[in-house]
């Protein structure tokens, strides 16, 4: 895919403090610091389950994984009901929900690898499964409670007014950065995402490498429901829905190609940033859902437009 | 036919900084066949994209009938006559020879396409090559399971059907067998005395000589000439094509290859193209696989490699090894060197850095030491005299040979010690061929054992110590000493003296 | 032709076309259903449950197209509740003849131009399709929004009441079927059906065989949007009313479907019958969760493991191929 200019990651930051301007004139009080920290949580939700869906992007073969938005609704409800409220069990609910979530992912690697099914598939299907898992689990009803420590961490502000979330995404941010560019399994995906032959035939095990990626999205999708569970407080349904396509969205907006092989998670981190500016802002400038809906929708085209172009025919 | 002429006349194309062709010339007229020949990079396959239409030049112009045209698509091209037999390029693996050869030509009636005139028009296209081509090919047979040379067949008929003034073939002849380029030859000839006017690129001498009429030898992007093959010579021509004489064409062989160890042998290999192969090598030999294309021998290679699964007895250095994937291959100093360089040897989009190092990753620990990554693979590509711009380019930069280096060097960074190569000077230019089999005869002194795959004859004979010919999954004859000469490498591959399938041993 | 030789032609046709395996699928849930539950199969019970999947089978037609050029569309669920809203609004301000026509024109034009969005964007401006169509159906479904804000309206009961008949003794959902496929072997027919063929197989290839490969893609968009739109119109005299969120659903189950009836994601094969098929097989797979003795809690996880077992169908039978081989 060809890209057009600089680089995306600067595009996005620029497109980023743009809308926050913008939303500062429009509506006083939005670039207010509690504001910007409002909307740096919000983003860093995105953020995580972004991240996995970064990793499985950047893997190649039309990776995607469309079973966030349930494995997000299930890690939240896992911890709601094992925690239910308290904090002595917060450590062992959120190792389960991280523990399905993985497992979850592994099941859709092993999909992907040993049985040929396509990743939009495998995912979509499992996206079914992992609902009905939630209303076996909570009988349509749900029970339970967010430990007062998940809620602390995430909304109450830590050190300089700014919460404990964003910390904590900021070193996601690193432990990614740490991952694709630090280690084999990061340089064995890049290889991957290029070219499947070459690097299986430079010794890469392509499947293994596969099923860990789509595992890790899966218990990163549970750590955004978990985190996700600390704001709202509530659990509902499909409390994870909203953050399936976004995460792709904001995968693409940071620069990684969906062809594979190219990206990274600093430029995903710009894109949620950037989309749940526009979220915002829409919200803030006060248009009827109807108007929000088609502007959100008008912008991303136009970001489209600037790097999400295909490489022609003809030359 | 009428008469028809063409004349393209100082043409030019540049490709973002690179300069693909500069002063490109060439002329043909009905009933004659010229050839296009240089090197690789020589700009010859661009003045054929040129002329059908596939690339707009930037400068100079093309001349049909004493006219000027220009066309902005290879559909405009087919509207003047023009009709171009790529590789393959134009084939849909799903559908059929039918579907294929008449895609945006269909007959049609009403609007809807007449699939039975549409499948009557095939089959009397594919009778041309009657005998030549594989069993059951029909038009209704799917692309996708023809073999490389039948669809190369299908390509000639695609552009046949568009009845063309001027056809032009594009190294059509490399996936063909003897039988078929002589049933081509036939029908070109056929062709020529219909008024039609051929072109033919290609880098075969001998077919050049067979067919062609005329050539044009471009060097650099510039047309440096063009000669009458009937008086004009093989050397004349391959001086043309390159400055200052060839590169030696073989490396000093080394004396005597018995008393050495054996480091990789095979007994009944058997695979879903192998039909039982055995062979031995021993440390420090070049062994060669020749033969047709598409006879087993990269699938040999890849077996070995652990790359597909086979059955049979593999032993490395006497100890018995089954591998089933390349990373246990190359745990136990193996290698290989694919023959489609860009499309399995290489990350294209990736830097050199980690083209070098993506078999290597896990030696740099879990946190990887990047800085001594990058010390290893700077001395490697010394070793290798890499032509590069830095390390972080990306390969795509590289010329064909040294892209090569690259995808040599990720396994010598290893120290393998068996390596396995399928066809690696292919598409690289006689210069840096010379480099390379430099480097190959270093390491045979270093007592690395060498398989060399190779569909250019002369290279397997200066080249190889012995020589294995395989036919249908097998070899078929061992070539060593004083058998090993072109006739007998040739009669051998073709079949014409077979014997009972030979072992092959040393 | 004996009748022996001619249901073996038959057989053999059948067992090579793209949905051979959908169809093994069709009859296993059809037996299944009909041990559960054999009066599912009285005739007036089938075609009014099927009735309910008209909507879903016109949008995974349109899906199918899109798909076979080597595309997918992931807007179809918000073309199908923008048109319905049109569609219902219009219809509900005064129900004469002519309005109802305005109406119909209005949806299914709505409908064209959205497919023209999508294909413009994807075709000539080479957008990504995945991330451009979840894009535009933002846009729609604002669109959608705007029209209808809150689900209402009616629609003329004579239409309603049409819809629920059996013309000529056949029921509607056959009639459905039945032009569905005229119109799609028609299209496969002409020039468009090896060009859409070949831009979802190679489109490098077509391209350079001179197939006008982004009026292929563009087309093919187009006419998802159509399809959309007229499920839209089922689900307007399905239901009575209309609705600006009833088409989300629509487009994940539609893909599920296509690739159920063994159209392939990449492209360049597969076909619409494949597609009614794999409809008709998830409509099935939900009788038999629902008449399966089992709580109503689990029912959701069971058609999920069920969809996603009948998914693995293929990959699952080349893999014990190749275990037993080597």
């Amino acid at each position: 895919m060809k890209r057009i200019g600089l680089n995306p990651i600067v595009i996005a930051l620029i497109l980023a403090v743009i809308l926050f301007a913008v939303g500062g004139i429009v509506q006083p009080g939005f670039a207010s610091y509690g504001q910007a920290m409002n909307i740096l949580r919000l983003a860093a939700f995105l953020g995580i389950v972004a991240a996995g869906q970064t990793l499985v992007i950047i893997s190649g073969g039309e990776g995607i994984d469309l079973s966030v938005g349930a494995v997000i609704t299930l890690g939240a409800i896992l911890v709601f009901r094992i925690g239910d409220g308290q904090n002595d069990q917060a450590l062992l609910a959120l190792a389960i929900a991280l523990g399905v979530g993985l497992l979850i992912g592994a099941t859709n690697g092993l999909g992907i690898t040993l049985l040929g099914i396509p990743p939009l598939v495998m995912t979509l299907g499992m996206t079914g499964v992992v609902q009905g898992l939630i209303l076996v689990i909570t009988g349509g009803r749900v029970e339970g409670g967010a430990a007062p420590a998940l809620t602390g961490l995430v909304t109450n502000p830590l050190i300089l007014g700014i919460p404990g979330v964003i910390f904590l995404w900021l070193l996601l941010g690193a432990l990614m950065w740490a991952l694709l560019r630090r280690t084999a399994y990061g340089r064995r995906l890049f290889a991957i995402g290029t070219n499947r032959v070459t690097a299986k035939l430079s010794g890469v095990r392509v499947p293994s490498v596969l099923v860990l990626t789509y595992a890790l999205s899966g218990m990163l999708a549970a750590l955004g429901g978990v985190v996700l569970l600390g704001y709202t407080e509530q659990v509902f349904l499909n409390l994870g829905d909203p953050y399936t396509l976004p995460s792709v969205a904001a995968v693409v907006v940071g620069g990684t190609l969906l062809a594979g092989g190219v990206g990274s998670y600093f430029g995903t981190m710009a894109g949620a940033l950037v989309l749940t500016l526009l979220t915002s802002l829409l919200t803030a400038l006060d248009l009827p859902e109807s108007m929000r809906l088609i502007v959100y929708g008008a912008t991303l085209l136009l970001l489209l437009s600037l790097y999400g172009r295909q490489k022609a025919l003809r030359q | 036919m009428a008469d028809v002429s063409l004349s393209a006349q100082h043409l030019v194309k540049r490709y973002g900084g690179v300069v693909a062709l500069a002063d490109g010339s060439l002329d043909v007229t009905s009933g004659e066949v010229l050839a296009l020949m240089g090197a690789n990079g020589s700009g010859k396959s661009t003045i054929g994209k040129i002329i059908t239409g596939a690339v707009v030049p930037d400068g100079g112009r093309v001349l049909l009938d004493g006219e000027e045209v220009s066309f902005s698509s290879p559909q405009a091209a087919r509207k003047a006559g023009i009709s171009a037999v790529y590789q393959e390029l134009s084939l849909v693996p799903d559908m059929t020879v039918a579907e294929n050869v008449w895609l945006a030509n269909e007959p049609v009636a009403l609007g809807r396409v007449r699939r039975k005139e549409r499948k009557e028009r095939t089959a009397r296209l594919l009778s041309l090559f009657e005998d030549a081509l594989g069993p059951s090919v029909g038009p209704d047979s799917l692309v996708s399971v023809l073999s490389p040379s039948d669809r190369q067949i299908v390509e000639i008929l695609k552009a046949l059907s568009r009845e063309p003034r001027i056809m032009i073939l594009d190294e059509a002849t490399a996936s063909l067998g003897a039988r078929q380029v002589e049933h081509l030859f036939e029908l070109v000839g056929g062709w020529k005395a219909q008024g039609m006017a051929l072109i033919f690129i290609s880098h075969r001498m001998e077919e050049i000589f067979q067919i062609a009429d005329k050539a044009t030898v471009l060097r650099g992007g510039k047309t440096v000439g063009t000669a009458d093959l009937e008086e004009t010579s093989e050397e004349e021509l391959v001086g043309l094509m390159i400055e200052g004489g060839g590169a030696p064409r073989h490396v000093e062989k080394p004396t005597e290859a018995a008393e050495r160890a054996v480091l990789l042998e095979t007994e009944d290999l058997r695979s879903s193209v192998l039909d039982g192969v055995s062979l031995k090598l021993v440390e420090g030999e070049i062994l060669g696989l020749g033969g047709l294309q598409g006879q087993g021998q990269p699938d040999l290679l890849l077996a070995l490699f652990g790359a597909v699964a086979h059955s049979g007895t593999v032993r490395l250095a006497g100890e018995n090894v089954r591998f089933s994937h390349p990373r246990q291959a190359m745990r136990k100093g193996l290698a290989f060197v694919p023959g489609d360089r860009g499309g399995e040897g290489l990350l294209p989009i990736r830097s050199i850095l980690e083209n070098l190092l993506l078999p290597s990753w896990s030696r740099y620990g879990a946190f990887l030491n990047v800085r001594r990554a990058r010390k290893d693979s700077e001395d490697v590509s010394e070793d290798l005299s890499l032509k590069m711009g830095s390390l972080e380019d990306p390969v795509s930069s590289l010329s064909g040979g040294n892209a090569q280096k690259v995808v040599l060097g990720k396994w010598l960074m290893r120290d393998p010690k068996v390596l396995l190569l399928d066809d690696p000077t292919k598409g690289v230019d006689v210069g840096a061929k010379g480099e390379f089999y430099k480097i190959l005869s270093d390491l045979q002194e270093r007592g690395v054992a060498i398989l060399l795959h190779s569909s250019d004859d002369e290279e397997l004979l200066g080249l190889c110590d012995r020589v294995l010919v395989m036919r249908d999954g097998v070899v078929r004859r061992e070539l060593s000493g004083g058998d090993l000469n072109k006739s007998a490498l040739v009669s051998a591959s073709v079949g014409s003296s077979d014997g009972p399938p030979s072992g092959g041993a040393a | 032709m004996s009748a022996a030789s001619l249901g073996g032609r038959l057989r053999r046709v059948a067992l090579r076309q793209s949905y051979a395996f959908a169809l093994v699928l069709l009859v296993v849930t059809v037996a299944v259903n009909y041990y559960l539950q054999p009066n599912f199969f009285q005739p007036g019970l089938l075609s009014g449950n099927l009735l309910l999947f008209v909507p879903l089978m016109l949008v995974a037609v349109g899906q199918t197209v899109v798909v076979i050029g080597g595309g997918i569309d992931l807007s179809l669920g918000a073309i199908v509740s923008m048109a319905n809203v049109i569609i219902v609004t219009l219809m509900a301000q005064e129900p004469s003849a002519s309005r109802i026509l305005l109406a119909l024109g209005a949806g299914l034009g709505a409908g064209i131009l959205a497919g023209a969005l999508n294909g413009f964007c994807v075709a000539v401006l080479r957008f990504q399709p995945i991330v451009t169509t979840f894009a535009t159906s933002f846009v729609f479904s604002g669109l959608a929004l705007y029209v209808l804000p809150e689900p209402g309206g009616t629609i003329p009961p004579g239409l309603q009441g049409f819809y629920y008949t059996n013309p000529l003794g056949l029921p509607m959902v056959l009639w459905v079927v039945i032009v569905v496929l005229l119109l799609w072997n028609l299209l496969r027919s002409t020039r468009y059906g090896p060009y859409l063929y070949a831009t979802g197989g190679r489109d490098l290839s077509a391209f350079v065989s001179g197939v006008p490969v982004s009026s292929v893609r563009f087309l093919s968009y187009c006419i998802a949007g159509l399809m959309a739109a007229l499920a839209a119109l089922a689900l307007a005299l399905s239901t009575g009313t209309g609705n600006p969120i009833g088409g989300t659903e629509l487009m994940l189950q539609s893909i599920v479907a296509v690739v159920l009836g063994g159209t392939r994601l990449s492209g360049g094969q597969g076909g619409v019958v494949g597609s009614i098929i794999g409809v008709v097989i998830l409509s099935l797979i939900q009788s038999i969760v629902s008449f399966s003795p089992a709580p109503s809690s689990w029912q959701t996880l069971i058609n999920g493991l069920i969809v996603v077992a009948a998914l693995a169908g293929p990959g699952l039978f080349a893999l014990l191929r190749r275990g037993v081989r080597t």
